[in-house]
């Protein structure tokens, strides 16, 4: 459904933050986007909702050029988290999850019953709707980020764009987290890719893993083919054992 | 919840603010320094006919549509730099506004083409606006506390241009530039009424226009172009609106500062809504705040008037220092 195709981006010359980076993603994968820092999965992520334009390549969503798209359209298909939305002014959850609908809202129209059935919906989806009253900054991370993932879901994206969603979140609430994606890509048969630094959940959740190093992708395959000690060596630049309990891979770095 | 009881509890608070602002101007117009009552209002006596009609209906109408369109350009700015303490007399856009004007006046282009005020006045705040903007921007958007650093340096040298092209003009009068950098509603004309109620109708369709894109940007700039929102474009029509606001106003008044930081704020405390919520309530709160000042600092004492930019600094001041308390 999604195709980049050599596609470069640079943040006002200088290094390439994408450097010709082919990928292809169909209907119903889970993707994790791996790499250290700095290595270009956020402007990757960017890149594909529309938000920065490559200076060279191609994105086809459904075999078209993602420029020709109108704003509104692609938005309606493609659903964008940003790294840390930070609301200004306090906000209540309800009303952040219905703005998820904006992309089907007419210029003047205001949100309808279905809309808001629509966020409910979403809402309980991420397990979250006891929180719908509650103000944002009365929140914990965790229930932010459960918050933020229904908003882009009450959106009724087919392609689900998530920059590390599971940062800054408890081990409990990483694991809950990761497994509601799994859960999401069942249930709505959308695509999601995620970047994460999280490798032992992402490889326990995803389909299917990539990492990037330096603006390229330099791995690309299944979870077990990824999780090896010369994948983390080259890509991560850290020494590590894999080891392996109940038929999975878990990479545990060496001290 | 849903959106029938959030539209209805909307028209409920227009029709409270329209109540509360048709009352202050009732209230502006039947009080004065030359007598009050009702009596002057519908009576017969073609002095105080002249006195209602020819100066406090032009005036009572201009404190209006000053805090409606102050109140407006404070919650764009607001909203388009995701900063709650922008407000156009903080950012040095109204002192932008005010030196496009004084510059008009010394090189005595005001004299031969009057209309010409407001028109300097725009460029001046979109100056301005375009300054603040430039020196406050970072590498990833707009730094808070660069922003009202960037405002306050602007403001003090705002100020000079102002000082010095007054007094270099002919017949200089410094006066005149107090008028200009606090504001004053004294010798209001139909003129002032018109100019500034054109430039509101002007901004309110456009902004009503980009409402359901602005109310996205509470999530930053990146979320509203994620949500199918033509970020540039709005945010050029939404400078462009402001300063076109804060141009008018202060054309006609000078500078009234503290209105657009004020006004959001308490509009806010009653309902935490969107853009397309606090537009209009703040527009109507706005003229309901400056028609209610404006009728204090003519009354508190008579026959002396104070400036109306004093009576709202003395308002905003602490508001401001309280704002920057809770956001830093």
């Amino acid at each position: 459904m999604l195709q980049l195709d050599r596609i470069s981006f640079s943040y006002g010359g200088g290094t390439l933050a994408i450097d010709g980076v082919t990928l292809r993603f169909e209907p119903g994968e889970l993707v994790a986007l791996t790499g250290p820092n700095g290595s270009g999965k956020s402007t990757l992520l960017k890149c594909a909702a529309r938000v920065l334009v490559p200076q060279s390549g191609s994105i086809r969503l459904d075999d078209q050029e993602s420029r020709q798209w109108l704003p509104k359209a692609y938005a309606r298909a493609v659903g964008y988290l940003p790294q840390n939305p930070e609301p200004v002014v306090p906000i209540r959850a309800i009303d952040v999850v219905v703005s998820g609908r904006a992309p089907w809202l007419g210029r003047f129209s205001w949100e309808s019953a279905r809309d808001y059935e629509e966020a409910e919906r979403a809402l309980r989806l991420c397990d979250a709707a006891h929180l719908a009253e509650r103000y944002l900054d009365e929140m914990s991370g965790g229930e932010r980020k459960r918050i933020f993932l229904a908003r882009v879901l009450a959106g009724e994206p087919r392609l689900i764009l998530l920059d590390e969603p599971l940062t800054a979140l408890d081990v409990a609430h990483v694991q809950q987290l990761a497994a509601l994606l799994r859960q999401v890509v069942e249930r709505t048969t959308a695509t999601v890719i995620f970047s994460s630094h999280e490798l032992n959940w992402s490889a326990a959740y995803a389909d299917r893993m990539l990492v990037m190093n330096r603006g390229r992708v330099v791995m690309d395959g299944r979870p077990r083919e990824v999780m090896t000690p010369e994948v983390m060596r080259d890509a991560f630049g850290f020494d590590a054992e894999a080891v392996t309990t109940a038929g999975r891979t878990w990479i545990v770095p060496r001290v | 919840m849903n959106s029938a009881s959030d539209l209805r509890r909307l028209l409920f608070l227009i029709a409270l603010l329209l109540a509360i602002v048709a009352t202050a101007i009732l209230v502006g117009v039947t009080f004065g320094a030359s007598g009050a009552g009702l009596r002057t209002l519908f009576g017969s006596d073609p002095t105080a006919r002249r006195i209602v009609m020819g100066i406090r209906l032009p005036r009572v109408l201009l404190a209006a549509l000053e805090g409606a369109a102050l109140a407006v350009a404070g919650l764009t700015f607001q909203t388009l730099l995701r900063n709650p303490l922008a407000d156009p007399f903080i950012l040095g856009v109204s002192g932008g506004a005010a030196s496009g004007a004084a510059v008009g006046i010394a090189l005595g282009i005001a004299r031969r083409h009057p209309a010409a005020i407001p028109l300097l006045s725009f460029a001046g705040a979109c100056g301005a606006t375009a300054a603040v903007f430039l020196l406050a921007r970072r590498r990833r958007g707009v730094d808070p506390i660069r922003l009202i650093l960037s405002g306050l340096v602007l403001n003090s040298f705002f100020s000079a241009i102002i000082l010095v092209s007054l007094s270099l003009s002919p017949n200089s009068d410094l006066t005149v530039a107090f008028r200009w950098m606090i504001g004053n509603l004294a010798g209001a004309s139909w003129n002032d009424v018109i100019v500034l109620a054109v430039s509101l109708a002007v901004a309110l369709v456009v902004l009503v226009w980009i409402a359901n894109d602005l109310r996205l940007f509470s999530f930053g700039e990146e979320d509203a172009s994620g949500r199918g929102v033509a970020v540039e474009r709005v945010k050029l029509a939404g400078y462009a609106t402001a300063s076109l606001l804060t141009g008018a106003a202060v054309a006609v008044s000078g500078i009234i500062g503290f209105v657009g930081l004020l006004v959001p704020h308490l509009v806010r405390m009653a309902w935490r809504r969107d853009y397309r919520h606090l537009l209009p309530l703040s527009a109507l709160a706005g003229a309901a705040l400056v028609v209610t000042s404006d009728v204090v600092s003519r009354t508190i004492a008579p026959p002396l008037e104070l400036p109306i930019g004093a009576l709202t600094a003395f308002l905003g001041v602490p508001f401001f220092l309280l704002l920057l308390r809770r956001e830093t």
